[in-house]
Order: C-alpha cells, then sequence, then structure tokens
C-alpha cells in the first residue's frame, strides 16, 4: 500500500471516533521488523519536514518541527531502538503522538497501513532472558494479523524509559519559567 | 447528607471567593497591625469576611471552618458591639492571621480534591479564652466603657432597645421565639446577632432578656427560656424566617403574627400563643406552656410595654439603624476569566503576530516591478491593528504587584515576631504592574529574599542598641518599571554583608580562583558568592533561613526569567537586592542571526553592538581560549557553532560576524554566520520533552515558519 493512501485511511479512521478505532493500530516499518502503535494515540501523520535540530541533546532527538504554530519534537524511532539511522527522503513519515499531553513526532521508515488486531490474537511479549533485550523494552505484547506478526509498541516507553525520566526530571525544575510561558 | 449534596460546580465558586476574602482580609490586617487597634471599618470588613465564608462553608458543609469562621466572627461581632479597651491588638491580629491561614489551607485541600480535614479545635479553644479574656478584662477593669458603652450605644435606656411603634397598615406584628441549642456558647451574643439582622426591617421591636449584650448570665437565661421577640416590621413571615435563618446554633425559630393589641400587651401575650398556635406539635406546645410559665414569673420583674421609648420614624420605609450597612464602594465591572483562556488568546495573538510577518514579507511580494501601493497601505494598517491587539492583551495580563508584596508584609511579619525583631516593612511602588507570568515566578524568590532579610540582615535588638542604631529595624520592597524592566530591590537597615565572613567561607570551599589575591576581589564579586549553592555564612540554621539552599535557588529563578539580581552591602547600614526582570516574557524584540543551517535569536536588548573582525584582531590562547581585540577592548569569544557542536558553520572569523553582547556589565562576542535581522518575536517553551539545554531559553517562530532557538545571554556567559 502506497503512503498517500495508508495517510487517506488514518485520517479516516482519526475522523470516525471511538468505536471504529477500537482494535485498530498503525502499522509500521522500522529496520526488518513490524511495529504497531494503538491508534488511539495517534493523532496525525504528516509527511517529512525540516527540522530544527537541538543542540547537545539525544541523538534520538532530531529536533524541533512546527506543526502549524505548535512547535513539537521529533525522535528518530530507529536511532530509539538503538538501529542503524537511515536517509531521510520525501516518502519519510512522521507519526504524531499525543501520549497523555505529551506531542511528540516520530520518524519512521515507512508507514505500512492501518490494521485490525482483535484481542484474542494479541500475546503477551515472551519474556527473554537473553538478548534482545534493547528491543524488547518497547514491545508489550505481539499481535497476529494473518501470518504476519506485528509488534506493539508501549507508548510511554517509547518516550520515557528510565533513562529519559531521569533526564526529565533533572532538567524540570530549571526549565519551570519556560515551560510555563 | 454530604455525600448526596452535589458541590462540583458550586465547590470552584466558593474556592474563588473565598480566597478573595482572605486575601482581602490579611490586607487590612496587615495594614492595621502596626496601629494600636483596628477602625471601626476594618472591623466590619473582618466580621463580615467571616460572615460570609461562615454562610458559604456551611452550605458546603465544611464544618471546620464554619465553626472556626463563626468563632472569630463572635470575636469581631463584640469588639464592633462593644468597643471593648484594652484589645491586646498583636494577638489579635495574630489569631485572625491563624485562623485566615487555617482556612486557606483547607481551601488548598479542597482546590486538590482533598478532603478539608484540618483541625480546628485548638484554635477555636484559643479563640474562646480570648474571648472571655477581652470580655472579662474589659468588664472588670472598665465594665463601664465596655459592657455599658455597648449598652449606650444601642440602647435608649440600658434595659431596654426599643424603636417606636408607627403601625401602618401594612405593618404585621410578630411574635418570635427562638431556641438556641443548649450547647450553643454565648447564646447573648448569638441573640444580639438575631436582634441586629431585624433591626434593619424593624419599625418596632422588643426583646427578652433585654440586657443581651452587658449581662453575661443572659446567656444562661436565653438557653433556658428562649429568645422572645417582639416585632413589628412590614415583611412576611417567611422573609422574616430567612433573616433569622435556622444554623447551627439556633435550633428552632417559632413566628407568630399577632394584632396591634396583642403586640401592645407585651410579653404577656406570649402566653396566649399556645392557644393560637395549632400547627406546632404536642412537644413543642408543652415546651412553650412551660416556657410561659417561666416567663409569666419573669415577667414580674420586668414588664416593659412598646411605646414606652419613642424615635420618630418615617412610617413606611423599613428602619435602618446605626452602624449602617457598609457604603458601597464604587465598582468597576471585572469579569474573572479563566487563565488557560487567556493563554489561549496571547497564543493566539502571536500566531497572528507571526502570520503578518509571513504575508508581509512573502517572497511572492519581491517580483520586481510590482505595484504594492495599496498593500503596503492595508498592510500599514493591519500592523497598527495587530500591535495594538498586542499592547491590549499584554496589558490584561498586567497585574500590581500589590499582592504579591502584601504577602511580604506577612512574611516581615511572622518571622520578625518569631525571631522577637522589631521590623518596620514599608513598599515603595507596589501598584507596578507585571506580566502575569513573572509574578507567578517572583513570588518565591523574594519571599526567601525578604526572609535573609528579615532573619540575618537585621540584627537582634541588643545588638542594634550596641550598635547606637534605632531598635526598629527596617525592610523596604520597591518596585519601580523602567526600560522595559522591572526592577524589585528588598533593602534592609541591618548589619549589611560582611565580606571577610564570605571570602573565608569561599576559601573553605574552594571558590576562590587560585591565581587571585584576595583583595582583587571586588566586593560585588564578594557577594555574589552568597548566590552559590550550599554558600550560607549563618552560623545558625534557623528556622528560616541559613541552610545556604535559597540565594542560589533565588538566583536559578530569577535567571530562568531572563532576570539578573545584584547585591549592594554596607557594612553596619544594610544590604539592597536588586532585581532586574522583564516585563513580559511573551513577545520581545529579537536578533536573528544564522549559525549553519540553524536560526537562532537574542533577546534585542543585550545586543550592544555587530563587527566584522579579521584574523589579526583575535588572540588565542594555548589553552584553547579565544579572545578578540576591538577598539583596545578585549573581549572572550564563544563560537556558536562549536559551542553547540554543530555542522557546517563557518570557521575563519572574516565570513562570519562577531555579536557583542552584555549582560549583567559583562561582555563577550558571539561569532555566529551571518546576521538575518531585528524582529519581534513569540516566545515559546521548548518542549518539555526534550531536556534543557544549556544556554537555550525558548524557542520561536520565524516569518518563514521555520524554528528558531532563543539563546539565553545569562546563561551563555556563565
Amino acid at each position: 500500500m502506497d503512503e498517500a493512501n495508508v495517510l487517506a485511511e488514518v485520517t479516516d479512521v482519526l475522523q470516525e471516533g471511538r468505536d471504529t478505532q477500537k482494535d485498530k493500530y498503525v502499522t509500521f516499518k522500522s529496520g526488518s521488523e513490524h511495529f504497531a502503535l494503538k491508534i488511539e494515540y495517534v493523532s496525525e501523520i504528516i509527511v517529512y519536514q525540516d527540522i530544527t535540530p537541538i543542540p547537545e541533546s539525544e541523538d534520538f532527538i532530531k529536533g524541533l518541527i512546527n506543526l502549524r504554530g505548535k512547535i513539537i519534537p521529533v525522535i528518530d524511532v530507529r536511532l530509539r531502538f538503538n538501529q542503524e539511522p537511515f536517509e531521510y527522503n520525501d516518502r519519510t513519515c512522521i507519526i504524531v503522538i499525543n501520549y497523555k499531553s505529551t506531542v511528540v513526532g516520530l520518524i519512521v521508515e515507512k508507514i505500512a497501513e492501518v490494521v485490525e488486531i482483535q484481542e484474542s490474537n494479541i500475546l503477551a511479549s515472551p519474556s527473554l532472558g537473553k538478548g534482545d533485550k534493547t528491543q524488547n523494552k518497547y514491545v508489550y505484547a505481539i499481535g497476529k494479523v494473518g501470518d504476519a506478526v506485528k509488534l506493539l509498541l508501549d507508548p510511554d516507553k517509547l518516550l520515557n524509559d528510565e533513562e529519559t525520566l531521569a533526564i526529565e526530571k533533572a532538567s524540570d525544575g530549571a526549565g519551570e519559567a519556560e515551560e510555563e510561558e | 447528607m454530604a455525600e448526596e449534596f452535589n458541590t462540583e460546580g458550586m465547590l470552584d465558586m466558593y474556592l474563588f471567593e473565598n480566597t478573595q476574602l482572605l486575601e482581602r482580609l490579611q490586607d487590612i490586617v496587615l495594614e492595621k497591625k502596626d496601629e494600636e487597634y483596628f477602625d471601626e471599618d476594618s472591623i466590619n470588613e473582618i466580621f463580615r469576611t467571616m460572615h460570609t465564608i461562615k454562610g458559604s462553608s456551611g452550605v458546603m458543609m465544611f464544618d471546620e471552618i464554619t465553626a472556626i469562621a463563626h468563632k472569630l466572627e463572635d470575636v469581631f461581632y463584640f469588639l464592633r458591639e462593644s468597643h471593648p479597651q484594652n484589645v491586646p491588638h498583636l494577638e489579635l491580629v495574630e489569631h485572625v492571621l491563624e485562623v485566615s491561614d487555617f482556612i486557606m489551607g483547607e481551601m488548598d485541600k479542597l482546590q486538590n480534591g482533598d478532603a478539608a480535614d484540618g483541625d480546628a479545635s485548638e484554635m477555636l479553644k484559643n479563640l474562646d479564652a480570648f474571648l472571655t479574656n477581652l470580655k472579662g478584662g474589659g468588664g472588670g477593669k472598665d465594665g463601664a466603657t465596655t459592657g455599658g458603652a455597648a449598652a449606650e450605644n444601642k440602647h435608649e435606656e440600658p434595659k431596654q432597645f426599643y424603636i417606636a411603634p408607627m403601625a401602618t397598615n401594612a405593618s404585621h406584628f410578630y411574635k418570635i421565639y427562638i431556641t438556641f441549642f443548649p450547647e450553643t456558647e454565648l447564646a447573648n451574643v448569638h441573640a444580639y446577632k438575631v436582634v441586629y439582622s431585624l433591626k434593619e426591617v424593624a419599625e418596632d421591636m422588643l426583646y427578652q432578656p433585654e440586657d443581651i449584650i452587658s449581662d453575661e448570665d443572659s446567656a444562661e437565661e436565653i438557653i433556658e427560656n428562649g429568645f422572645k421577640i417582639l416585632l413589628q416590621a412590614q415583611i412576611g413571615e417567611e422573609e422574616l424566617r430567612k433573616m433569622i435563618g435556622i444554623g447551627y446554633d439556633i435550633k428552632q425559630v417559632d413566628i407568630v403574627e399577632c394584632s396591634a393589641q396583642e403586640y401592645q400587651r407585651g410579653f404577656d401575650s406570649f402566653g396566649s400563643e399556645i392557644r393560637i398556635d395549632l400547627d406546632s406539635s404536642v412537644e413543642e406546645i408543652q415546651e412553650k406552656a412551660v416556657n410561659a410559665e417561666k416567663l409569666a414569673e419573669k415577667k414580674q420583674e420586668k414588664k416593659i410595654a412598646p411605646g414606652d421609648f419613642v424615635i420618630q420614624k418615617e412610617p413606611g420605609k423599613s428602619k435602618k439603624l446605626a452602624k449602617d450597612k457598609p457604603k458601597k464602594a464604587e465598582k468597576t465591572t471585572f469579569i474573572s476569566v479563566d487563565v488557560s483562556k487567556m493563554d489561549m488568546l496571547m497564543d493566539l495573538i502571536g500566531e497572528l503576530v507571526i502570520s503578518e510577518s509571513v504575508v508581509l514579507q512573502n517572497p511572492d511580494l519581491k517580483v520586481p516591478g510590482l505595484k504594492l501601493d495599496n498593500f503596503n497601505k492595508a498592510a500599514a494598517q493591519m500592523s497598527k491593528i495587530s500591535t495594538d491587539l498586542q499592547n491590549v492583551i499584554m496589558s490584561m495580563r498586567m497585574v500590581p504587584l500589590t499582592n504579591t508584596f502584601q504577602k511580604m508584609n506577612r512574611i516581615v511579619f511572622d518571622v520578625s515576631r518569631k525571631l522577637g525583631k522589631d521590623i518596620e516593612f514599608e513598599m515603595v511602588g507596589e501598584h507596578t504592574e507585571v506580566d502575569k507570568n513573572i509574578i507567578e515566578h517572583i513570588s518565591d524568590p523574594l519571599m526567601h529574599m525578604v526572609r535573609n532579610a528579615v532573619d540575618h540582615g537585621i540584627e537582634t535588638k541588643e545588638e542594634r542598641e550596641a550598635a547606637g542604631k534605632s531598635d526598629r529595624g527596617k525592610v523596604t520592597l520597591a518596585a519601580k518599571t523602567e526600560g522595559g524592566k522591572v526592577w524589585i530591590s528588598v533593602q534592609d537597615n541591618g548589619k549589611g554583608l560582611d565580606r571577610n565572613k564570605i571570602m573565608e567561607k569561599a576559601k573553605k570551599q574552594g571558590i576562590l580562583d587560585e591565581g587571585r589575591s584576595e583583595s582583587s576581589y571586588t566586593d560585588k564579586e564578594v557577594y555574589q558568592f552568597i548566590t552559590l549553592p550550599g554558600f550560607s555564612t549563618n552560623e545558625k540554621v534557623t528556622e528560616y533561613s541559613g541552610r545556604g539552599v535559597g540565594m542560589d535557588v533565588v538566583v536559578q529563578n530569577i535567571q530562568s526569567m531572563g532576570g539578573t539580581l545584584e547585591i549592594e552591602s554596607m557594612p553596619g547600614q544594610g544590604s539592597t537586592m536588586n532585581l532586574k526582570i522583564p516585563l513580559t516574557l511573551a513577545i520581545i524584540d529579537g536578533v536573528v542571526m544564522e549559525v549553519g543551517a540553524s536560526s537562532f535569536v537574542m533577546e534585542a536588548s543585550v545586543v550592544k553592538e555587530f563587527v566584522s573582525v579579521t584574523d589579526d584582531m583575535m588572540i588565542h590562547e594555548p589553552s584553547g581560549e579565544e579572545y578578540v581585540m576591538i577598539r583596545g577592548a578585549c573581549y572572550p569569544v564563544l563560537r556558536l557553532g562549536e559551542w553547540y557542536h554543530m555542522n557546517g558553520y563557518h570557521t575563519e572569523v572574516e565570513d562570519g560576524m562577531m555579536v557583542i553582547v552584555e549582560i549583567d556589565g559583562e561582555t563577550m562576542c558571539m561569532f555566529v554566520d551571518r546576521l538575518v535581522g531585528k524582529q519581534e518575536i513569540v516566545v515559546k517553551p521548548i518542549p518539555s520533552y526534550v531536556k534543557k539545554v544549556k544556554g537555550l531559553s525558548g524557542c520561536t517562530q520565524l516569518g518563514d515558519g521555520s524554528i528558531a532557538l532563543i539563546l539565553d545571554a545569562a546563561g551563555l556567559i556563565k
């Protein structure tokens, strides 16, 4: 499916309201895996636009974009997963998510589609004692769509793992004035 | 009950109104704290405030608040009616503040969705003791002027309050019988309150027992026998009931309308009411019968009939007695607006300013040969309107510092009392208006500074005496606006900062530069040390200060608003802390510049000049630091691209531009690639998701929709 169609579909679903959003996921490809995000967290999908880098911030935070007057940070999901960086092109998309009033753009390699995953097809993510840990912490469950497998992302972990939380806390005190303006 | 009672919408209103009332109350109290006593207006105001709070809290079923407000109301009621002498004023002030703190605290809890579960019983006890003391003390020492005075003020004759009947057709005659709960304390005062509220409508009134104010024993009598009122008024029974109201003090109100003849017979006719009152329950009738008997015994001694004492009054109008209703102040109409809506409006206007520049600087307009006369005219008109719009929203957000300063007054009062220092607090220019955002951020730093001034600035009485100073310390809080900045100073006439002590401490903490001699530090530099974390010269840690947290936080807060702090001090004469803060945080004049692919903005007021330099003006230190000589002055150089580890920035000084930045008397040169221009920018916070970056204070949207980062000069110079 091509991006334009996915965008249109996502917009449709987003406009339809809660009931139809149930069990729907936006999937995207990052590296070799397909990830899925609950559609209720997704506020929109936009095409790649110029990003203003913020100096001295973490690698995966690519910078700020201007979303119709709102300035939001964008993060590169591949870098977030400690995968190899990739070249952005005009097919690159940004998924804007709103999780607990934190609005963040996710740069993803390729938007795949909107899928419906019934609860019965969702398995708890197997806890592996070894390896793959870096990736596993962002994935809370695995969803089956036909033969394919989608990794369901936990937006909380994606945005705030312990590491970023600590940083936020440290900056909270000092940054109060700016935050409340 | 409470659960069934839906109070959600009311709660907001309740909190809002009472917060305002309490703030007003604190203002009054603090204003009068240095005087000998509360004047009549203040007493009335405090009384009314407490009355209102009691009422609304009663409705909301916050019993503790109701009780404590009621108690304080009682105290002020007594003050108002009896004008006792020898009121321990400071003690009273403390009581009032304590009560208002308690209520504030409870309201905070409510605001946060907790239950108002504070326990006021201790305070109630204290207030009770205070009131009893007031009555006892006043009565004992000069009973003639206290209790007597009240009686004289209110009563034509000491034994009877009385207004003559002027019967008109519309007049009704009532017999009112009020039963108080047996546990009601000072029932006489409660009874008088009823009388007082009825006075306004009474054409004629008679009550028994009559000497309820001067005679404390009447309280018992009232509890035992009830309180009886004969009333001639033009209002209906329903209204009357409302006026008397049933509170937690009044158990029952019986109102019987009677004829003029019955009325003329005075209290005798109370007995007959048993026969008339068919609606009453058996118990009530029995109760009344008992009371009537008792009454019959009593009336042997006291028999007063209406008409004995006459005050002429215009018939048909409801009577208003001395101590009239408060004069209504001239009112400006206000509406209270949700702050978030204001912020939204502010944001929208910010957007508007940006889109305006997008339109007016649109590249499409730059096509050569385009005739733009009409466009430019229209554009100028639009710019004017948007500027006006900005000014209006700004002025809406401007709030006088008065409230904040009043809070400081309170702190001075509290701390100085606890420390046993006698301190005068002076406010200068408290009406200076500042952006709401600034007010929010300024309160804490100011509080620290004021506390510091009271705690370590001002010496103890003994020390002051020894130094030959007046024994009264003084703390002055002053504010003014100048050049788009607010200047706030906290000044004390205490001992001043001790340079030697600070140096010693600095040495101990290893803050001093190895290579510098101690004497080469200017006083200003030395005083700045106290703003470093963990630096306190106070040997003793008191409740208020001395832990060394404080000044560094103060400075941090002030800097985060783009402000600065300067400390001046004269040994033996006191110190002054000068705060300089921008008037507003939202829209600033900025200089836009570029480094690599990024745009940066710096507040225009700190940019001194732009200079193109050549390589031979540069001085390189072996340590890697760079300086530039411009017209004989040497400035440290900060290469922005390097500082932020960016890519694609100019490295040759000839290719770029030096920006001379001055803040707090410190100057430096910032090396950037290009200057873009000066522009009004709307400051936006960097999303909190991104961690704080040193030297950046926010971001903004430029005319072309791209984002620029706002540089914080103070942060960079550090």
